[in-house]
């Protein structure tokens, strides 16, 4: 299991971009695999430890989610300090949150300088794109690393924290490798409590599953 | 995306050169599939549901595989998800699990787990895999049933116990034959000694 071990090496990450781009939704795809439709507004910001195993031991990206929308932003300054790499996200559906990425660029720089930083635009899955790649150039300016992704589709979803963890470790050979797969637990569950999951399965079973298009 | 290719970014690497943080050695990870053969796989989704909201949620995408460990030949479905490589199933397959169909779908199936070992959301589980078609479906089906058979068929006839046994009876006929050879040796022995005195004689 990816229980994080105390000699993980951990590094503060900081996620910004404004409200709606998918922040929240692209974290909670690496915690748990799901996707989440719904947009809840992030409060301040929720703080996710993501483990990751790779070629030179496991690693910890401790994401820093913050709040996108300014009404629910609060003291942002307090969220970068000690930052050590960045992930700047925006919509590649709605132009606006294109414009508005110099202005998170250069609040988390003021706190953070010279971090790795990677530029990701978000929903490439989306057919009607507004932000074409050739207007994408702000990454060049400001030496950031470039993605389009998809939270959805997982198109290139692992490779903002490859490439932020090949930076903070200096190794560009570094890769995401499989975890242990340890011996799975054996639980004996007495009559009743079997007999409750028997229930909750038939009312599972009853609900369907979110139909989409599978890449199967 | 893959047919617009003027529509998906090219993917460039940043020139730019950070001095690293940290200092780490490769090494070795084990998975713990060396000790294992595996027996099925087939590319899937996986979804566990969540009571509180009375909703499925994806677990991931990838290959669903079982997998015999090489000694004790018991069998546990494990799945990882593409990219990342993170365990999204993990559990044995036991004979308390029907594989039940999903409302209006000829290619899913829902089952509970009493304890995943997933490297999130472990412990009681209700599942539900997805596959390209019903017939992965059925195929899946199969081998998940009889992995099912395989591993209560263990539990009746517990291997462990036989060769333990065996194993004693081995050390006790080994022991036998021992205590014959040293009545041997000390025959000899005898023996050579009255030679001896023979010859000095």
């Amino acid at each position: 299991m990816a229980e994080p071990t105390p000699a993980a090496p951990t590094f503060k990450l900081v996620l910004v971009g404004d409200g709606g781009t998918g922040k929240t939704t692209f974290v909670k795809r690496h915690l748990t695999g799901e996707f989440e439709k719904k947009y809840i507004a992030t409060l301040g910001v929720e703080v996710h430890p993501l483990a990751f195993t790779t070629n030179f031991g496991q690693i910890i990206f401790n994401t820093w989610d913050t709040a996108g929308q300014e009404k629910f932003g609060g003291l942002r300054d307090g969220y970068y300090i000690n930052g050590q790499c960045g992930i700047i996200m925006f919509d590649l559906t709605s132009r606006i949150t294109y414009k508005n990425v110099p202005n998170w660029h250069r609040d988390l720089v003021r706190v953070c300088e010279n971090i790795p930083i990677v530029l990701c635009g978000n929903k490439v899955d989306i057919k009607e794109r507004k932000v074409k790649p050739k207007a994408i150039d702000f990454h060049r300016k400001k030496s950031l690393q470039y993605y389009d992704i998809s939270a959805k589709s997982n198109y290139n979803f692992e490779k903002p924290f490859l490439w932020l963890a090949r930076k903070l470790a200096g190794h560009q050979d570094l890769e995401f490798v499989a975890s242990p797969a340890l011996a799975p637990a054996e639980v004996q569950v007495d009559v009743g409590l079997m007999a409750q999951y028997n229930e909750e399965l038939s009312s599972a079973a009853q609900m369907p599953l979110p139909e989409e298009d599978d890449d199967l | 995306m893959s047919d617009n290719h003027e529509n998906v970014a090219v993917e460039e690497e940043a020139e730019v050169h950070f001095e690293p943080i940290v200092k780490l050695e490769a090494v070795q990870v084990k998975t713990h599939e060396e000790d294992e053969t595996p027996i099925f796989k087939m590319r899937a989704k996986l979804f566990r549901f969540v009571k509180e909201s009375n909703e499925w949620k994806e677990r991931g995408t990838g290959e669903a595989r079982l997998m015999q460990h090489k000694e004790t030949k018991k069998i546990r479905l494990l799945m990882r998800r593409d990219q990342t490589h993170k365990i999204c199933a993990n559990h044995y397959v036991t004979s308390d699990m029907t594989l039940t169909p999903n409302v209006g779908s000829d290619r899913s199936w829902v089952w509970n787990v009493t304890s995943d070992s997933s490297d999130d959301c472990a412990g009681a589980q209700t599942l539900a895999i997805r596959f390209a078609n019903s017939d992965n479906a059925a195929l899946f089906k199969e081998a998940f049933e009889s992995a099912q058979k395989n591993n209560a068929d263990l539990k009746v006839k517990p291997t462990e116990d036989k060769k333990e046994e065996k194993v004693v009876e081995e050390t006790k006929s080994e022991e036998k034959e021992e205590t014959k050879s040293e009545e041997k040796k000390e025959e000899t022995k005898a023996e050579e000694k009255e030679e001896k005195k023979e010859e000095s004689a």
